[in-house]
């Protein structure tokens, strides 16, 4: 399986690392590596996810994440590409 | 500014969030809050079951389309919400439950009533807070509405310490909710709905597969807009019965395991799924990689998420329905002007598919009363005004085969997550929000015993809700399952009596009017009496033929091609034309 980098912005809200792990435990998908750091917004912090998944997979990974309300972004940090950014509302459509 | 407690602080945002009920019960750590409650202009009925409290939220909010609130103490009060909050999350119910938490200093010390309701609920609450600071309690609660409300509904549990409550501080209520991670899209994109339409209009075959959120946007008038502009049969879900009328010539009925042959087989030779608010459950694709495999797919619904969940989504339209069908119906028109498939082949295979295999059922052969007619009289007699609720299990199914439903949110039931004694707290929540509506639960003599203390709360209370209760003295629907598929051992399903409880005996020691029928001929008179009694609450003890099954039923896991009309029998499929 391909592993995806995320880098996600999520509120420095207590509990916001628990509901993370909680969703990746709960619909069954693996994390390859989490780390969480402060940003320069002290309200802001970061967390990388290394996730293994295929294809619709990963879109559904990001909906699913998208959905918890202290996240704030999701982007995908693509390997020797620039970023692909997906807002809180990803875009499907064709 | 003068200053309050963090209690008064709660109920005034309650009120401030247009709250005018709640249902709960006090306790250790919430108590601060009922000191408030008490001089409020908000009418908090008090339950016998933390449960029940968040069933009848669930109720409540499902008839009147507005946020449901239950209320309850810490530990044992919290945990008893656990599930109508796992229930209102799986069927989109936008629903508020505070809870009281032990004092800031002694969370996580294992206090008396501790438990971390916010940890518990974590999984499926659309989202939840865990508030210590009084300051923090009119913006907790705003956004709590707000998230509830909003988007595609779900619960929220705010859970507040107990010295928050009894704090000093300011009260201000937010003017705006200001969400950096929450921002429901509401607007179909422009570029979606005319591929929507464009897609529409190639299709030969196509479909409405309609789900609860048509209800839940209030989309109902423009479904039916759509429906008749393209002509096109619909299914309306176990969640959305009410969202299309039963009586339009167009409608085939319910789709899934316990779904009409018209219904399940038109998804299934569909090329075209207009899918809208529903979200591809496993309950009625059955066997997800043979559903509706000639199939397209446009998806219609407000949750990012659901789209590709399931099923790929050829067309994923992101929006409230109502706005999306507001801006698909003028597309569509234009698009049928240019070019109007011709649907009537496949409209006269669907009806012809209809007109065979209409729902029914035998009459036992010993002379007994058969669940199937008492359910279909009460839906004759009772009209399709009432409002029903229902339990879950095999009295559920029939309850939605055999009752005609005309109208949106008078169908109430645990899609979901299946929560048996649903029926009787949901009918008192409804019955709260609809006062001058007939209100019927239909339950099963085993749902009927997890959850009918609250008939005690409906009797003082002036809430006059009837009760059909489908006795047949059994765990219905699992022992249908063990005599299709574990050769008739009956392990566990037989709750051995018609007699013990006494239903009409337990109705009449809970303020209510017991009532009991056991011969066919008595049903309309038995329908009647219960009908003419408004002023109490009324269960009727309704003794039927313990062997009925609920047909057609697609087994779990195969395929929908291999719907059974009944015990080894197949539709006759050779004699049609698909």
């Amino acid at each position: 399986m391909a592993q995806h980098t995320l880098e996600v912005l999520v509120e420095n809200s207590p509990g916001v690392l628990a509901r993370v792990a909680g969703l990746f435990s709960r619909r069954a998908y693996n994390i390859e590596r989490l780390t969480v750091g402060p940003t320069a917004n002290p309200e802001v912090s970061q967390m990388d996810i290394v996730v293994s998944v295929e294809g619709h997979a990963l879109e559904q990974v990001i909906a699913q994440l998208d959905k918890l309300i202290n996240v704030i972004s999701i982007k995908e940090i693509k390997q020797e590409s620039a970023p692909e950014v997906h807002d809180t509302q990803p875009d499907y459509q064709n | 500014m003068s200053q309050v407690t963090g209690a008064q602080s709660l109920v005034n945002s309650l009120e401030a969030a247009g709250v005018d009920v709640m249902f709960g019960i006090p306790g250790g750590a919430i108590l601060p809050a009922y000191d408030p409650i008490f001089d409020s202009k908000i009418r908090h009925i008090l339950v016998r079951h933390e449960q029940g409290a968040g069933h009848a939220a669930t109720g409540y909010a499902q008839v009147t389309g507005r946020v449901g609130v239950c209320i309850a103490t810490s530990g044992p009060g919290a945990t008893n919400l656990v599930t109508p909050l796992a229930d209102a999350a799986m069927d989109s119910v936008p629903m508020v439950a505070i809870t009281g938490q032990v004092p800031s200093l002694a969370i996580g010390t294992d206090a008396f009533q501790e438990a971390d309701i916010r940890g518990i609920t974590m999984p499926f609450a659309k989202h939840n807070y865990l508030i210590t600071d009084p300051a923090d309690i009119p913006r907790a609660i705003a956004e709590a509405f707000h998230i509830a409300s909003t988007g595609r509904p779900g619960p929220v549990l705010v859970d507040i310490a107990k010295d928050a409550l009894q704090k000093m501080t300011d009260f201000k209520y937010p003017t705006s909710v200001n969400l950096k991670g929450y921002q429901p899209r509401l607007e179909p994109n422009a570029q979606a709905i005319a591929d929507a339409a464009a897609l529409i209009t190639q299709s030969s075959k196509p479909i409405f597969y309609v789900g609860g959120g048509v209800i839940k946007a209030d989309a109902h008038r423009e479904l039916l807009e759509i429906a008749n502009l393209l002509g096109a049969p619909v299914v309306t879900t176990l969640m959305a019965r009410g969202a299309f009328p039963d009586s339009h010539p167009l409608h085939l009925g319910m789709p899934g395991m316990h779904g009409t042959v018209a219904a399940v087989t038109a998804l299934q030779k569909a090329d075209l799924l207009i899918t809208l608010g529903a979200r591809f459950d496993d309950r009625v694709t059955g066997k997800l990689s043979t559903f509706a495999q000639n199939a397209k797919v446009i998806h219609c619904d407000v949750d990012p998420a659901e789209i590709h969940k399931n099923r790929f989504a050829d067309v994923p339209v992101i929006g409230d329905l109502k706005h999306t069908l507001q801006a698909l119906i003028p597309e569509l028109r234009a698009a049928l002007k240019k070019h109007q498939p011709d649907l009537s082949e496949w409209l006269r295979q669907m009806n012809s598919l209809k007109s065979s295999y209409p729902l029914g059922y035998d009459q036992p052969a010993d002379g007994s009363l058969s669940p199937q007619y008492v359910i279909e009289r009460l839906g004759k007699i009772s009209g399709p005004d009432t409002i029903f609720t229902s339990g879950v299990g095999q009295h559920q199914m029939w309850a939605a085969q055999f009752i005609s439903y005309e109208n949106p949110r008078t169908w109430l039931n645990s899609g979901g997550l299946g929560t048996m004694g649903y029926a009787v707290p949901a009918a008192m929540g409804a019955k709260v929000g609809a006062p001058d509506t007939t209100v019927w639960a239909i339950d099963g003599d085993g749902c009927f015993q997890m959850t009918n203390q609250e008939l005690v709360t409906c009797a003082l209370n002036n809430i006059p809700v009837k009760i059909a209760i489908i006795n047949n003295e059994s765990l219905g629907m699992v022992r249908q399952w063990q005599t299709l598929f574990y050769e008739g051992r009956y392990s566990n399903t037989s709750l051995d009596s018609k007699r013990v409880p006494n239903f009409p005996m337990l109705a009449e020691a809970m303020g209510c009017v017991g009532l009991s029928c056991e011969r066919p001929e008595d049903v309309d008179a038995t329908i009647e009496k219960a009908m003419s009694i408004n002023d109490q609450p009324v269960v009727v003890d309704f003794r039927v033929h313990r062997d009925a099954m609920v047909w057609p039923m697609v087994a779990a896991g195969t395929s929908n091609d291999d719907i059974m009309i009944a015990r080894e029998t197949a539709p006759d499929w050779d004699s049609q034309e698909l």
